[in-house]
């Protein structure tokens, strides 16, 4: 029997050709998409879950006083991790972990060459054992024995060495410490929050043993013993801090433990760890939730198709059952058939996702492998898909079709229910629905993205290149080099400073009155000035900062914007001029200049207070040169400017960024949700057509006889097409009154996520509506011309 | 007795008038009969056999097939009846296009759950008497429409029923094809399966041992 059920289905699956591709291309792009985010997914879900002590692992986190607006951060000062190692038993190993530099880029000579080094970190040697280290040359007990060590990954050394050996080799940092090749390990898995290339001991460095509770840059990761109480220990931890820190001088009041396998995912709300690899799991849950819907919509897809062919099938169907079929016969029937299409569309759908996955990188920047295409999970989640889509795809056209009376033989079935044809309609007006809300949601995230892009910051990033300092050996170097460009007729500008709007500042407060404990967290950089000019900073009062200080001046000059101006309560900028500034800083800062609020920060965050400073005894080095120029020729640009580097500097890495790329990288994850929807709309809206194509053509089919009368009675084929046309975009209009107001929540609610936002117009909402009733009519003309121009003679003849 | 009908009533509403379809029939059949119903369109023929063949249901009336009471019985016994002991034939022969004639031939035993081994003989005992042993793995569209009505019958056979019911069986047919299948229905006849056809053409009523005339769904006894 069920033999049989494959043998009709697989001819009734080659009998009707464009049916069956059809189903099977709605379907197959619906799988692929949902294969891949779902290896994607996967993928996402099982970071750190490859470490042997994975469950053992935590990060100590802190939450921060009123001060710091109650922020959970992931870094902490690094007396900590000791004070946890030497005061609760339960916990086994701890590690403290900080990238070189307080996160910024290092630069490295070996032999002659300089590098410039992104993941180079300090860490106890706990680490090896904590995080399954395997070396290959060297081991974990002697990898950091002796004084100035350090571990690279293959991959590192490969990057370094190349197939010489690195063993021994000397590695010098920053200009600064001079280090010892003492290990090689195997890479870390892709999929790991550890994004080391190399690591030295953090006990080599005064990060390591000038153990204090202030400077809050150092991650902590515990390891607990096996069945350890979590709770117990934050409590133990979160003690420590009275043990250590008087009361006025707490910044922050508790120790919290998070999870190693939940930093990837669960680090949203956490501020200023190391690692680069942190996904979100708001975009999982909605890549999931659109693939989800994308395979939803090509199973409508499959439904309507399925009963746009039944007219044909229904004949079948009746004569089965006066043979002696009875429903549950013939509904096996209809699932064996859509199991067999099903699996065909799966094949290609997974076939199709491999050749997809270099596509799905360049628009998300996820790297897939093909390795992991071929999880397990993967594997598993397929074999239920098949069922699950097979369930859902099958049902309608499987209930409805099996209930077909055999009297439908000698033309005396009642008519086609209504019923049915109301769930066939809501089906399409639910397909052009989602198709509607995804065109008006990526006609709203363009927007968005396009009005920040071209909103005023308050500065000019365009035309500024960033060109790191930081590896100076002397300050001399910088002052030549400064020199060397100033004479450059296409650098505008030139400014030493601490950090780029918006990356590397240091976190302040400002307070009213000296004596207040709590005041306004700030972001201050250092300058050397010139700041006004190479930004474009609009300066509302005073002047910008001194050029020069005199030699025992020991004040702070200080440029604020308008947020701190408004919080210290002077009416005017004037006012302020001049006036003392209370600070960690020192107590003799003064404000020389105040400028128009800018948005140093993404847009997505209103402005905040920040300072500009300059003394001769700042607390921060300078680590770049901000360089405004005005040169056409880029590449010749950065190449004069790297020989100028050279001859300055020539033991450091030229490394050097744009402050407008920069500024770009704020807005990276919208860029990707942008296209990835706008790729999600156009499979949806595919899809939907397909659909519509097979409902228009069942309905041509289903009128073929009223549209032969009316032909013999005089209509003309625009009439035809006209009158078939026209329900479908009644259609249309219906799932654009049900689509609007749902797309209008969503977006509303996704541009709350900006401070800065764009406007919902009624123009997208018409644009919208128009290209899904254009698309629509597209799609439905071609079923509804040929129908038009059929011959009426056939179509009235009798059986 | 193989059959009876009693003041059967069948109709339907339509702009809140009844139109009758069936008038207070009543109608006998013994087992070996042949009977010819015939009428003018819309007489009730189809109905008819519709009713009889219990694909169709009637409002009023009592209908016993071997003693049973079909009126009463629910719709799950009804179809159990009717796989059991009747054969249909179409005048359109409503074989099915996605299976070959070997195939067409043997759904029915599919579905009366028979095994493979006794399948086998009895299609290959159908073809042979039927001679189209040279057609089994041919498409129906392959067929000419007196071949594809010789497989209908073929199938209609296959389950050994006790009554055949056929509607029209040579509408479609050439009046040699048309005489051919009539003089197969009265060998069957002969053998001992009743038949009950509906026609619009005396000479084929000829073949039947008795002559039902219906008008406007009741007996017309002019």
């Amino acid at each position: 029997m069920i033999r049989n059920y494959f043998k009709i289905a697989w001819r009734n699956i080659r009998a009707n050709k464009l049916f069956t591709v059809l189903n099977i291309a709605g379907l197959a792009i619906g799988l692929c998409v949902c294969i891949i985010l779902f290896s994607f997914v996967n993928t996402e879900l099982g970071f750190d879950k490859m470490y042997s002590n994975a469950e053992q692992i935590y990060r100590v986190n802190m939450e921060t006083t009123e001060e710091y607006d109650f922020e959970t951060w992931a870094t902490m000062p690094n007396a900590v991790g000791p004070a946890i190692a030497q005061n609760i038993s339960q916990v086994k190993r701890v590690t403290r972990l900080i990238k070189d530099d307080f996160g910024t880029t290092a630069s490295l000579k070996i032999g002659d060459k300089n590098y410039s080094e992104n993941n180079l970190y300090l860490a106890d040697s706990t680490i090896f054992k904590m995080f399954d280290f395997k070396f290959l040359e060297g081991d974990v007990a002697t990898a950091f024995s002796k004084p100035k060590s350090i571990v690279l990954s293959l991959a590192t050394k490969k990057r370094f060495f190349g197939n010489q050996e690195a063993l021994g080799q000397l590695i010098t940092v920053n200009n600064n410490d001079t280090l010892q090749v003492s290990g090689i390990y195997a890479d870390l898995p892709k999929n790991s929050v550890m994004d080391f290339d190399m690591v030295y001991n953090i006990m080599d460095s005064w990060m390591g043993t000038n153990v204090y509770w202030s400077n809050a840059s150092y991650e902590t990761y515990v390891q607990l013993e096996p069945n350890a109480d979590v709770s117990e220990i934050e409590k133990q931890a979160t003690a420590l801090i009275d043990k250590h820190v008087d009361k006025e001088g707490q910044y922050f009041t508790k120790f919290f433990l998070q999870p190693l396998t939940e930093i990837h995912l669960y680090s949203a709300n956490v501020r200023e760890g190391y690692s680069t690899k942190l996904g979100n799991i708001t975009t999982i849950k909605s890549l999931l939730f659109l693939s989800l819907l994308v395979l939803f919509i090509a199973c409508i897809n499959y439904m309507n198709l399925a009963t746009a062919n039944s007219q044909k099938r229904a004949k079948g169907i009746g004569m089965n059952k006066v043979l002696g079929a009875n429903r549950r016969q013939m509904l096996s029937l209809f699932y064996v058939e859509t199991g067999i299409m099903v699996f065909l569309s799966i094949v290609i759908g997974y076939g199709v996702s491999f050749l997809v996955l270099p596509l799905f990188k360049s628009i998300t920047g996820n790297a897939l492998d093909f390795q992991d295409l071929l999880a397990a999970p993967i594997l598993i989640g397929l074999l239920i898909i098949w069922i699950l889509v097979t369930l859902i795809a099958g049902s309608y056209p499987a209930i409805s079709m099996s209930g077909i009376s055999p009297l439908i033989l000698v033309n005396k079935s009642k008519k086609k229910g209504s019923a049915s044809e109301f769930v066939r309609k809501g089906l399409v007006v639910f397909q052009f629905a989602a198709s509607i809300v995804l065109i008006i949601a990526v006609t709203i995230i363009l927007q968005q993205m396009s009005f920040i892009k071209n909103k005023n910051l308050g500065y000019d990033p365009n035309g500024i290149i960033a060109v790191s300092v930081k590896s100076a050996e002397t300050g001399q170097q910088i002052e030549s080099l400064m020199k060397g460009l100033e004479s450059q007729v296409n650098i505008e500008s030139i400014s030493a400073v601490q950090s780029m709007p918006g990356a590397n500042e240091s976190g302040r407060a400002v307070r009213k009155l000296a004596t207040d404990n709590t005041g306004m967290p700030i972001a201050s950089c250092r300058t050397d000035g010139n700041i006004v000019q190479t930004l474009k900073l609009n300066i509302l009062a005073g002047n910008e900062l001194p050029e020069t200080i005199a030699k025992g001046d020991s004040v702070i000059y200080t440029l604020i914007n308008e947020k701190i101006l408004d919080y210290l309560g002077y009416k005017t900028p004037d006012e302020a001029v001049g006036k003392i500034i209370h600070t960690e800083l020192g107590p003799r800062a003064i404000i020389t200049g105040v400028v128009e609020n800018f948005n140093f920060n993404s847009l997505k965050d209103d402005v905040g207070g920040y300072m500009y400073y300059k003394s001769r005894k700042a607390p921060e080095g300078i680590r770049m040169l901000l360089v405004r120029y005005n040169s056409q020729d880029l590449s010749q640009f950065i190449g004069q400017l790297q020989a100028t580097f050279n001859e300055s500097l020539p033991n450091t890495a030229f490394d050097y960024q744009f402050v407008d790329r920069h500024v770009a990288q704020l807005y990276a994850s919208e860029e990707k949700t942008a296209s990835m929807a706008t790729i999600f709309s156009a499979l949806a809206i595919f899809i939907a057509c397909l659909g519509l194509f097979g409902l228009a053509a069942f309905t041509a089919e289903q009128r073929r006889k009223e549209i032969g009368v009316r032909k013999v009675l005089g209509a003309t084929v625009s009439g035809i097409t006209q009158l078939l046309s026209k329900d479908f975009l009644k259609l249309v209009l219906v799932a654009f009154v049900i689509a609007a107001p749902v797309a209008y929540w969503f977006m509303h609610k996704w541009l709350l996520d900006f401070a800065y936002r764009t406007e919902i117009s009624w123009w997208v909402f018409a644009f919208a509506g128009l290209a899904a009733m254009c698309i629509a009519l597209l799609t439905v003309s071609f079923q509804a011309i040929k129908a038009a121009v059929a011959n009426p003679a056939k179509s009235l003849r009798i059986e | 007795m193989l059959l009876e009908l009693k003041n059967i009533f069948k109709w339907v509403t339509q702009g809140g008038k009844r139109i009758y379809l069936l008038s207070d029939l009543n109608f006998k059949v013994e087992e070996g009969e042949f009977i010819s119903i015939m009428g003018p369109s819309g007489s009730g023929k189809s109905t008819l056999l519709n009713v009889i063949g219990m694909l169709d249901g009637f409002q009023e009336g009592e209908y016993n097939f071997l003693e049973q009471p079909v009126h009463t019985m629910k719709d799950k016994e009804r179809s159990k009846l009717y796989k059991e002991y009747i054969g249909f034939v179409f005048q359109a022969y409503h074989l099915i296009d996605e299976l070959t004639v070997y195939e067409n031939i043997e759904t029915p035993l599919l579905y009366k759950n028979i095994k493979s081994s006794e399948r086998k003989a009895l299609v290959a005992d159908m073809l042979d008497r039927f001679n189209i042993v040279g057609k089994k793995d041919l498409f129906p569209n392959q067929l000419s429409g007196g071949q594809q009505q010789l497989v209908g019958i073929a199938r209609a056979l296959i389950t050994k029923p006790k009554l055949i019911l056929a509607d029209e069986p040579t509408g479609n047919l050439n009046s040699k094809q048309s005489e051919e299948i009539m003089q197969l229905f009265k060998e069957l006849n002969q053998e001992g399966v009743t038949i009950i056809q509906a026609t619009h053409s005396e000479s084929n009523a000829a073949y039947g041992s008795r002559i039902l005339h219906l008008l406007d769904g009741r007996r017309d006894n002019t």
